[in-house]
């Protein structure tokens, strides 16, 4: 499939060294309409929407900023951190806004498994139903958020 | 047929040049000073070229809102690219993002005159210390000759080399941790960030004799001269500008009432233990009290426990006396303003903070 320019300049912006250290794509080799395709066809078989995901991701992120300075148990069995560092993300897909650059843990306790996620995930994920490439420093898995986490 | 393509493209190159050629324009700075500078390029970037410094931690790629400067005349429309990082009162008092106003004619700007203090320097990596798993404090000694004026609080804007597979350079902001005293060098503590361009290189890359540009200083965040007592509080990395403070305090002598709660989750968060408890030993009155939110059972920890908050009632004997310099993330100052204001009756003016924002 032809890319046009504006899948090029994101193309671009989602390699390694342009936002991130290690960019977007991992060392996932198809183009990220594609990586959106797939993942949104999984959603669509496990009935939960990418905006369904992005708000439990933000309900999690929410309820530990309030407990800012250590973990925040959630639901009764999720543990949740959120470190915050300076500065600001842009948006690889380039458009207007940044996201702060805040990292949120959530571990289930019951079953120990725990996902790490960006501010900018929240948005990826609600605005562009991108979930990063496989093998990528923040690639979430869909399925595995929706066993976990709902 | 082809003969017209190319007759066409050239023609496209000559009007492009006649067309984005602005000749030499004028900069008005503050009413007072007058640039000439080349037409057609950013309000940043002329200013740079000039040696004046606007804050920029993206590097002028319209993504971090840093250099907000006031622009009365010559900056053309507010661009859809400045809006989202501008507030209502901002875009109504002619603030606009220094990148990404083109100076393509006479232009007046606002500028604070604290920018003009700020440089470009060169210098070595000195020294570099694991404080933590995560963080480290490295010793930029100035060339040159050089020397920099700061005052205890400000950060600097490093820029990063192309390493590995990075290509470009990046700017971002740390604060100075060592003493303003100290002209020919200055110290920065930078904590590990996932995927963080600048911090990968400064922890994995970076080290000793290796050659690294900044500019500063920066901020308003700084230890105002008065007599009041001091409450400090920071986490993580907002170690460094308190750190710069007690220096500078144990340099030029105090009686102030000083308290500084650190919050950290385990004691491997904890680090330069000795030096405050050093300070505790200098000042006639300073505590230092480190506040675990998680403490893990093998840390053995018998302090303070949970939010800073509960424990300021015991250092605050005068809240209308009492000046805070915060330092951490947006939710810790959030909170923390929060509880000195409503709960201990602190002025809202005399909380001073730098927010990790």
């Amino acid at each position: 499939m032809k890319k046009t320019p504006i899948d090029k300049r994101i193309m671009a912006r989602m390699k390694a060294g342009v936002l991130t250290y290690s960019g977007f794509l991992g060392k996932d080799n198809r183009d990220f309409r594609q990586i959106i395709a797939d993942d949104e066809m999984s959603l669509e078989k496990l009935g939960v929407t990418a905006e369904e995901i992005a708000d439990r991701l933000e309900y999690f992120q929410q309820r530990s900023f309030s407990a800012f300075q250590g973990s925040a148990i959630v639901d009764d069995i999720y543990e949740v951190d959120t470190e915050v560092v300076r500065g600001y993300l842009p948006c690889p897909f380039a458009h207007q806004g940044v996201y702060r650059k805040s990292y949120t843990t959530i571990k289930n306790t019951k079953s120990g498994k725990s996902f790490t996620f960006s501010a900018l995930n929240i948005h990826l994920i609600r605005d562009h139903h991108f979930f990063e490439g496989r093998g990528s420093h923040f690639r979430l898995e869909p399925h595995e958020l929706i066993a976990e986490l709902f | 047929m082809g003969g017209i393509a190319v007759f066409l493209a050239l023609i496209m190159v000559i009007a492009q040049r006649w067309l984005s050629n602005y000749g030499e324009v004028t900069i008005n700075i503050n009413g007072k000073r007058d640039l000439t500078v080349t037409g057609g390029n950013s309000l940043l970037a002329s200013l740079g070229d000039k040696q004046i410094f606007i804050p920029s931690a993206c590097g002028g790629r319209g993504s971090c809102g840093a250099c907000k400067c006031k622009v009365l005349e010559g900056g053309g429309p507010l661009l859809p690219t400045e809006k989202p990082l501008l507030t209502k009162e901002e875009m109504a008092n002619d603030t606009r993002l220094a990148c990404q106003v083109k100076v393509k004619s006479e232009i007046k700007i606002e500028i604070p005159e604290s920018i003009f203090n700020i440089r470009r320097y060169h210098s070595e990596i000195e020294e570099i210390i694991d404080y933590t798993y995560d963080i480290k404090g490295i010793t930029f000694k100035l060339q040159g000759g050089e020397t920099i004026d700061f005052k205890a609080g400000q950060y600097v804007q490093l820029e990063t080399q192309p390493y590995a597979k990075i290509k470009q350079r990046v700017m971002r902001a740390y604060s100075i941790s060592s003493k303003p005293e100290i002209k020919d060098r200055i110290q920065l503590i930078i904590r590990l960030v996932p995927e963080g361009i600048c911090t990968t290189w400064v922890h994995k890359h970076l080290k000793k004799g290796d050659k690294v540009d900044f500019t500063g200083p920066y901020g308003d965040f700084y230890l105002r001269d008065t007599q009041a007592d001091i409450l400090f509080v920071a986490g993580g990395s907002g170690k460094a500008p308190i750190k710069s403070m007690l220096e500078h305090l144990k340099e030029v002598g105090t009686n102030r009432k000083m308290t500084y709660f650190f919050g950290a989750r385990t004691t491997k968060d904890l680090y330069l233990t000795e030096e405050m408890q050093a300070f505790e030993q200098h000042f006639d009155d300073f505590s230092y009290i480190p506040v675990l939110s998680n403490p893990e059972a093998e840390d053995n920890w018998d302090g303070r426990t949970g939010f800073v908050m509960p424990y300021f009632k015991e250092a605050i004997r005068d809240p209308k006396n009492t000046e805070a310099y915060l330092c951490g993330s947006p939710g810790m100052i959030a909170g923390v303003t929060k509880s000195l204001v409503q709960e201990y009756g602190l002025d809202e003016d005399k909380i001073y903070y730098d927010s990790f924002g």
